[in-house]
């Protein structure tokens, strides 16, 4: 009787422990979109990721364990997002899931994880609300609330701006919640807003809305949209004489917006999180690797971002000393000012990311180039 | 205690596929009220999407704002869906045809322009939905929910105002010379699809979670029609197999990997050129069922005729 009971106690006990380690591998589930509308940011995130393994591997793994990547493609849907969480979890048994890139499948997945005890990590929401959902939940992007602060000082302080125009395109959940920030951290500065636009996604007529811009005489016009409206917004602007600049997200960042933009694009700025030129050591040796694999190809935002995702779980890991996102969960809270290839990454006490530095780029002569590395500083 | 049972009970599933059983049920439902809109009434609806948005709103707002038990909550998004389908359809199903079809997108897209602009709803950053009061597990409620839809809708077509409804498909002007009130049973069976979309809507918001009214839109509504007609026009057994087949399909296709939407697309033309009536469509379970086992199909069993009678007055 003991036999049999002490022979189960050891079967069990050897299921347990193939759970986190099966064959002396440590899964990490890729979440995202391969196929679809958002397969662009999906598609670089998992580029990223599989050269951040395979560097984690070349080093020996972590815990003597070999990391591998389960991928699936999403196609951006919702349902089928939360049956391949579900699937990586109880199937594949993954210690960690980096993705969604996009904010609305990342909450949809949190849920989840977090009732299983599996880290997740984006490596792209920057939507409100995400690390919110859950103890286990992460990020490593850098967040508009994070960026907007210390930009707003620099072109109220340095550059002497005092009057903007903010421009919202109001079906696009990026740009809603981009304007609300911006509006948020203008309060208490020697500025105004002066006129408060509203658009939508696919509109192509902004004569109304510069019309309204151009009668109150702005500095500047902020837009938080994307860079289609952009730049038929700044086409309309030089065609009625309004000749003041554009300033905006990432979600300008295209060089859509210059080919349609051309002249009146000219002297816009956008804010970015990662931008290949006057790299940091860390960034110059990544996009050294990551050219002579891909051509020649230059990495982009969601290339660094995967990567950097992959090594904050092996940091985390390694100083837990163990695989089980139970333990590595505590390490991952306690990251600060982990050299990634696309910043410096400090994780908060809310589990918010800190990245420095931000990137601000000016169109000149139909190109993006640095105009200036703005610094983020740590709250106190 | 019960609902501890229920944990346990579902717990037993593989997570995996409770989850892939779960969209099927939801799917289920939201095809099942297109069915009698679209298949069994004839009104091509393509907004079905708006009422499932009608209810999935309602359902997270009333859980976030009020904590409303999730039964109540359930119903009460039903009936709101409803009620947006009797005012909606007063004025739209007069139209037929293609002009409802176009009336009705045009319904869907309203909505969600203004769902996308109120607080309430979070403007276009979309709600995050918190578990649901409820001890029972939200799986078997669902599945509870699939059951009695499934119920109703089998009553709801052997009856006198199904077999009205039938008459509205086939010829609306005889119908009407028979003494058929047809904008009344219109919007009737209306209001019945949009409830079971509410229902499908609330069940689908504290199932996923997380909802935008972008979610619900023209492709989803699309999504629907075709587990409706792939299935087979006016056949529930066909609305079952539809949204079964098209949830399942991409989880079974995913060995394929980025070839598999392609696939998934091939099959529904190949499926469209053979069987162009869908895949039950004039298909009767009950003769098939009596063949297999041999038996010659009797008259209709005397609980159909009870159930014509009550509905006749």
């Amino acid at each position: 009787m003991i036999k049999r009971i002490s022979v189960l106690i050891l079967i069990i006990f050897m299921v347990s422990m193939s759970v986190y380690g099966a064959a002396g591998t440590v899964k990490i589930g890729f979440m995202g979109a391969l196929t679809g509308d958002v397969a662009m940011f999906g598609i670089p995130t998992l580029e990223g990721m599989k050269m951040a393994v395979e560097d984690v591997n070349k080093a020996g793994g972590v815990n003597g364990q070999k990391m591998v990547i389960v991928e699936a493609d999403n196609r951006g849907d919702k349902p089928e997002a939360a049956n391949i969480a579900q699937k990586f979890i109880s199937r594949d048994r993954v210690a960690a899931i980096v993705g969604d890139p996009t904010t609305g499948i990342t909450k949809v997945v949190a849920p989840i994880c977090e009732r299983n005890k599996v880290v997740l990590l984006s490596a792209g929401a920057v939507g409100t609300g995400v690390v919110e959902l859950g103890q286990y939940i992460f990020r490593n992007t850098l967040l508009d609330s994070v960026a907007i602060p210390p930009l707003v000082d620099y072109f109220v302080n340095d550059v002497g701006y005092k009057k903007f125009a903010v421009v919202t395109s109001d079906n696009n959940d990026f740009s809603v919640s981009l304007t609300q920030i911006f509006k948020n951290a203008l309060k208490g500065k020697k500025a105004q807003i002066v006129a408060d636009e509203k658009i939508k996604d696919g509109d192509k007529d902004f004569s109304a809305q510069i019309t309204n811009i151009k009668a109150k005489k702005p500095d500047i016009i902020f837009f938080s949209g994307y860079y289609t409206e952009g730049a038929l917004l700044m086409k309309e602007a030089r065609k009625q004489g309004l000749n003041v600049n554009m300033f905006g997200g990432d979600g300008l960042y295209s060089p859509t917006l210059i080919s349609l933009g051309g002249k009146a694009v000219e002297g816009s700025m956008v804010y970015v999180g990662f931008f290949p030129e006057n790299p940091s050591p860390e960034t110059a040796k990544f996009i050294q690797a990551f050219k002579a694999k891909h051509n020649g190809k230059l990495p982009g935002l969601f290339e660094t971002q995967g990567y950097d995702a992959i090594m904050m779980l092996a940091e985390a890991m390694k100083r837990a000393k163990s695989n089980d996102p139970k333990k590595f969960r505590d390490e991952l809270a306690k990251i600060k000012d982990f050299k990634g290839v696309s910043g410096t990454i400090t994780i908060q006490p809310n589990r918010e990311p800190i990245k420095s530095p931000v990137y601000l780029l000016e169109i000149k002569d139909g190109a993006y180039k640095l105009k200036t590395k703005v610094d983020v500083k740590m709250k106190k | 205690m019960i609902g501890e049972y229920l944990e346990n009970l579902v717990n037993l599933v593989d997570a995996y596929y409770l989850q892939i059983f779960v969209n099927i049920g939801i799917a289920i439902i939201m095809a099942l009220g297109l069915n009698l809109v679209t298949g069994v009434t004839g009104q091509l609806s393509l907004g079905h999407a708006a009422f499932m948005s009608i209810g999935a709103f309602t359902g997270a707002i009333l859980t976030i704002k009020l904590g409303m038990p999730f039964s109540l909550n359930l119903i009460c998004s039903g009936l709101m869906a409803a009620l947006c389908g009797v005012v909606i359809g007063f004025p739209i199903l007069r139209l037929s045809g293609d002009y409802l079809a176009i009336a009705t997108l045009g319904f869907a897209e309203i909505l969600k322009v203004i769902l996308l602009n109120l607080d309430i709803t979070n403007r276009a950053l979309g709600l995050s939905v918190p578990l649901p009061h409820t001890p029972i597990p939200l799986p078997i409620y669902v599945w509870l929910t699939v059951l009695l839809v499934l119920a109703a809708m089998v009553l709801i077509q052997n009856s006198r105002f199904g077999r009205a409804l039938r008459a509205i498909r086939e010829d609306e002007i005889a119908a009407e010379t028979m003494g058929v009130n047809t904008t009344l049973y219109k919007i009737q069976a209306f209001a019945i699809g949009a409830f079971t979309a509410g229902l499908g809507g609330c069940l689908y918001a504290h199932f996923i979670a997380y909802i935008n009214p972008s979610d619900f839109g023209f492709s989803k509504s699309v999504d629907i029609l075709n587990m409706v007609v792939l299935g087979g026009l006016g056949s529930i057994p066909g609305s079952v197999l539809g949204a079964t087949l098209l949830t399942t399909a991409p989880e079974f296709l995913r060995f394929m990997e980025r070839y598999r939407m392609m696939v998934y697309g091939a099959l529904l033309v190949f499926l469209m050129i053979f069987r162009p009536n869908g895949l039950l469509g004039g298909v009767s379970i009950r003769k098939l069922v009596c063949k297999a086992l041999g038996i010659k199909p009797g008259p209709r069993k005397p609980w159909h005729r009870i159930s014509t009678r009550k509905a006749g007055g």
